[in-house]
């Protein structure tokens, strides 16, 4: 049995891309079921006409593919892009150094980790919440401020554009530390070491040695957090007071209150299509990027 | 084109094109033929079923209801909830089964009803029947209750506190009360803002008039800069507190927030506002109709349905149970009914509504 | 001054992920319920937790599914990811890329995407229908974890082992999976938390009793705000934190070297 078993892991590792096609095959399978095909049926739903109860009527039509063009929804869309990109690079700013500081402690690093990942076994609505009752005007932090007279009037804080970046960044912050922890901990020592002995101040050493092997790392983390940050919609109703409608409000309102799953479908391509772009640019930078390391 | 893009979008396109067909020979599956609904009266059809399953909003049945139910009829319940309406039918138009009771809100039952979704009430066994307001009854969501039963009711109005401001709101107007400014919030809903902004104005909260529309949407942007926030339910943590002091809500909501803080105040606003009624329904693909009836029938008992009531701080629809609630809430008389608008379903105009109410979240 | 910078940071970092969870804890022994102000210390809702039989269903349905979905989609992404990880080929990167779309859309069409299927395929909803929606959406986190540890890691290691006389299999054992293990790790863990949170997507796939805790939750909190769930929150964290501090002095005692 284990003959045969070794005989076929020779023979795999002989061809490999008979073996690539054999690891790929499940998840392939997996998605292309439950994720692909799904997805297809929505994006027919796009060009059907609408249904008045939600769902959609058997026909074709491109009447909501046209109104993606308008530029209301060019605007909130916009508006969305911008405010994930900055969540991103705060949401960066915060967990380098978390996933920096993980990796140079030997005796804690697991419990750091589960720190990281703790918040996120409550219920996020709840921690929302927590949240409001901390920066809310009559909340704990106004309460501590004034009561030491630091300030007298309330800092408002609830219901601010700060209020709605600070939830998504919290909100996303495993997503970043873990890929970045996960690049760091297998970097060489050694590398670092011989940067250290060649005299390179620490900054130095972060820059030119640590962040580019760590780049792999931090383009997953920043994807990871982009791309839902860009969907969300809970966060700017609960923190921003659903003042500010961003894209993901869009498309769940289609298919709650507003009743048009074909527009829905429609905004969600959209959506899509913004970040395949963004992601068809990381390829290419990924592809250059090797390129020069290897030059 | 350099290579990695080709094969990127080669291989897209491939994906692309097979996930097409399949699509296409699933669309024509898709159409599901839902099952005609039983004909047979439900009284003469045999004992009552083992499981029941009800699928209702959160929080809007007293905490015994159900196991009191339970141990009377030796049926189990399964009891999920939801959100939104719109949520619930997004799982009855997908065919996603197995529900016995929903609780569609008044503007939706003809909607169902039209779409085939569900079926029609025995009422030879729903005994207790009678116990019901003509006022809800004779609703035009569902005259005569065939497919529907009403369960509560409730209005939208405003929710103040009375000691954190000069005078008692009269209206709609208030909200463009530049000294309140950012203390007040409305409800993040666009049928109840605009609503209320139509009726600002003498308007009806169904109107599918462009132009009314459109100068609705007007003074919701107007008033926007007032507003803290726009917030539904949430919002009674911070009328408590104090951080907010005007606030569009509804009854019941206001109720429960009044439970922690007497000094809340609800007032229907003098150019009037909207009324609605819940119901209990049964879809049509229902495999436990009997256990359902029962259900429904028990819900019209007056101690339970002013238990109910009394917890979810909306009204009965339920005659007898007024006087037996601890704190009872009358329906509105027809002075006030005068100003209550019932909530209708905007059909075609759906779209344009919800294209407005964009407009004055992303304004 | 670079280190001193990134304590800062770090410690500005864990402050806003941990003063809410605090806050929280704190709350779950307030006796008042809007939770506005704090009215005096009580174990009431802890009390009140015990007769919540819908809440502690929910979680035991929420564990069930998050495990099991962490295990499928762990297992699927490590495999993909080796293959990914392994061959550099401009196919294998468009590949990753679609892999990974997932990620990119809505929940809301995901959930519905999902719900659509499962009835035109005439599946009754029920968990398997939520554990399948799950894994689906951790699937492409765990491919990407994996990944990112799997690329620049010491290749010559496996080779060296291969030299030495070890065949495919033990090469993958005793070098391959070891230095994988932390991604892995990470992760599941990942998988796990994401599935654990999940409100939409299970909303649109969950059949009638097979409430999650976040279904639950979300119900409760946006119509009453009962602090019955801050007292099971905080008990979630006290419970993860103790597992966490004995599965540390555990492992410690029979540590290796990592």
């Amino acid at each position: 049995m284990t003959r045969l078993r070794s005989r076929v892991a020779a023979a795999l590792h002989r061809h490999p891309r008979v073996q690539a096609t054999a690891l790929l095959l499940p998840a392939g399978v997996w998605l292309a079921v439950f994720f692909a095909i799904p997805l297809a049926i929505m994006a027919t739903y796009a060009f059907r006409p609408r249904h008045i109860l939600g769902g959609v009527y058997p026909g074709w039509t491109t009447v909501h593919v046209a109104r993606l063009v308008e530029p209301l929804y060019l605007a909130v869309l916009g508006r969305s892009v911008v405010l994930s990109l900055l969540a991103t690079a705060l949401a960066l700013l915060v967990s380098y150094p978390i996933a920096l500081v993980i990796v140079r402690s030997t005796r804690w690093r697991s419990f750091l980790l589960f720190l990281v990942v703790l918040p996120f076994w409550t219920s996020f609505l709840v921690r929302t919440y927590a949240t409001i009752f901390l920066i809310r005007d009559t909340g704990l932090i106004n309460q501590v401020l004034q009561a030491i007279g630091v300030t007298h009037q309330p800092l408002r804080m609830l219901y601010t554009p700060g209020a709605v970046l600070f939830g998504l960044v919290t909100g996303f912050v495993p997503f970043m530390v873990l890929p970045i922890y996960a690049s760091l901990e297998k970097l060489d020592p050694a590398l670092l070491e011989a940067a250290e002995v060649l005299g390179a101040p620490e900054w130095r050493r972060f820059v030119r040695v640590i962040w580019p092997l760590t780049l792999p790392g931090v383009v997953v983390g920043s994807l990871l957090v982009f791309v839902p940050s860009l969907g969300s919609f809970l966060t700017s109703d609960l923190l921003g007071g659903a003042k500010v409608e961003l894209i993901g409000n869009l498309v769940q309102n289609q298919f709650t209150s507003a009743r048009n799953w074909p527009f829905g479908s429609a905004l969600s391509f959209l959506l899509l299509m913004v970040v395949m772009l963004g992601m068809l640019a990381q390829l290419r930078y990924t592809a250059a990027h090797a390129k020069g390391k290897t030059a | 084109m350099s290579r990695t893009r080709r094969e990127f979008l080669a291989a897209c396109s491939r994906a692309g094109l097979s996930a097409t067909t399949a699509s296409l020979l699933l669309s024509c599956v898709t159409r599901r033929l839902s099952p005609p609904a039983n004909e047979q009266p439900v009284s003469a059809a045999g004992p009552l079923e083992h499981e029941l399953r009800i699928f209702n909003w959160s929080d809007y049945i007293a905490a015994d209801t159900i196991s009191r139910f339970e141990a009377e009829s030796g049926v189990r319940v399964t009891y999920d909830t939801y959100e939104s309406n719109e949520e619930m039918v997004a799982k009855l138009v997908a065919g996603g089964d197995g529900y016995d009771i929903v609780a569609p809100s008044g503007y939706l039952v003809p909607v169902l009803v039209e779409g085939g979704l569900l079926q029609p009430l025995d009422h030879a066994v729903l005994t207790n029947w009678p116990h019901l307001l003509p006022l809800f009854v004779n609703a035009e969501s569902d005259r005569g209750g065939r497919y529907a039963m009403p369960y509560q009711w409730g209005t939208t109005g405003i929710a103040c506190r009375r000691d954190l401001i000069r005078a008692v709101p009269g209206g709609w107007s208030v909200f463009s009360d530049a000294s309140l400014r950012g203390r007040m919030t409305m409800l993040d809903d666009g049928r109840e803002v605009l609503g209320a902004m139509l009726r600002w104005r003498g308007h009806s909260v169904n109107s599918v008039d462009a132009g009314q529309l459109r100068h609705a949407k007007r003074d919701a942007l107007q008033v926007k800069p007032n507003l803290r926030a726009y917030l539904s339910a949430t919002v009674k943590a911070q009328l408590v507190s104090g951080d907010v002091v005007v606030a569009q809500l509804w009854s019941g909501d206001t109720r429960q927030a009044q439970l922690e803080e007497a000094r809340i105040e609800y007032l229907i606003p003098a150019e009037g506002s909207l009324l609605f009624t819940d119901y209990l329904a049964i879809p049509r693909a229902a495999p436990n109709r009997r256990a359902a009836h029962a259900f429904l029938n028990y819900v019209l008992r007056p101690p339970v349905a002013a238990e109910i009531a009394e917890q979810t701080g909306y009204g009965p629809t339920n005659g007898p149970a007024i006087a037996l609630m601890a704190h009872p809430v009358a329906p509105p008389d027809a002075r006030l009914l005068k100003r209550l608008e019932f909530q209708r379903d905007l059909g075609a105009a759906t779209d344009l509504w919800d294209r407005l109410w964009t407009e004055v979240k992303a304004g | 001054m670079t280190r001193r910078l990134t304590a800062i940071l770090a410690l500005i970092g864990y402050a806003a992920l941990l003063l809410p969870l605090l806050l929280l804890v704190a709350w779950s022994f307030n006796a008042s319920r809007s939770g506005a102000r704090w009215d005096g210390f009580t174990l009431d809702w802890y009390h009140r937790l015990l007769h919540r039989g819908d809440l502690l269903v929910a979680l035991r349905t929420s564990l069930v599914v998050g495990v099991t979905a962490t295990v499928v989609s762990t297992g699927l992404g490590t495999l993909a990811a080796l293959a990914l990880g392994r061959e550099r080929s401009r196919a294998m990167g468009a590949i990753e890329s679609m892999l990974v779309l997932p990620i990119v859309t809505p929940e809301v069409v995901a959930g519905i995407s999902l719900l659509v299927l499962f009835s035109a395929a005439g599946v009754h909803l029920g968990l398997a229908t939520v554990i399948i929606a799950h894994a689906t959406f951790c699937l492409p986190f765990t491919i990407l974890v994996v990944l990112a540890r799997l690329r620049g890691m010491d290749r010559t290691l496996e080779d060296a082992a291969l030299t030495l006389g070890a065949d495919e299999i033990t090469a993958f054992r005793r070098v391959t999976v070891p230095l994988l293990l932390p991604g892995i790790v990470a992760a599941a863990l990942l998988a796990f938390t994401l599935s654990f949170d999940d409100f939409i997507v299970t909303f649109f796939t969950a059949g009638p009793g097979t409430s999650t805790l976040p279904l639950v939750i979300y119900g409760m909190v946006r119509r009453t705000v009962e602090p019955t769930v801050n007292a099971l929150s905080a008990l979630l964290v006290i419970g993860t934190t103790l597992l966490l501090v004995v599965t540390q002095r555990w492992t410690g005692r029979h540590a290796g070297e990592a």
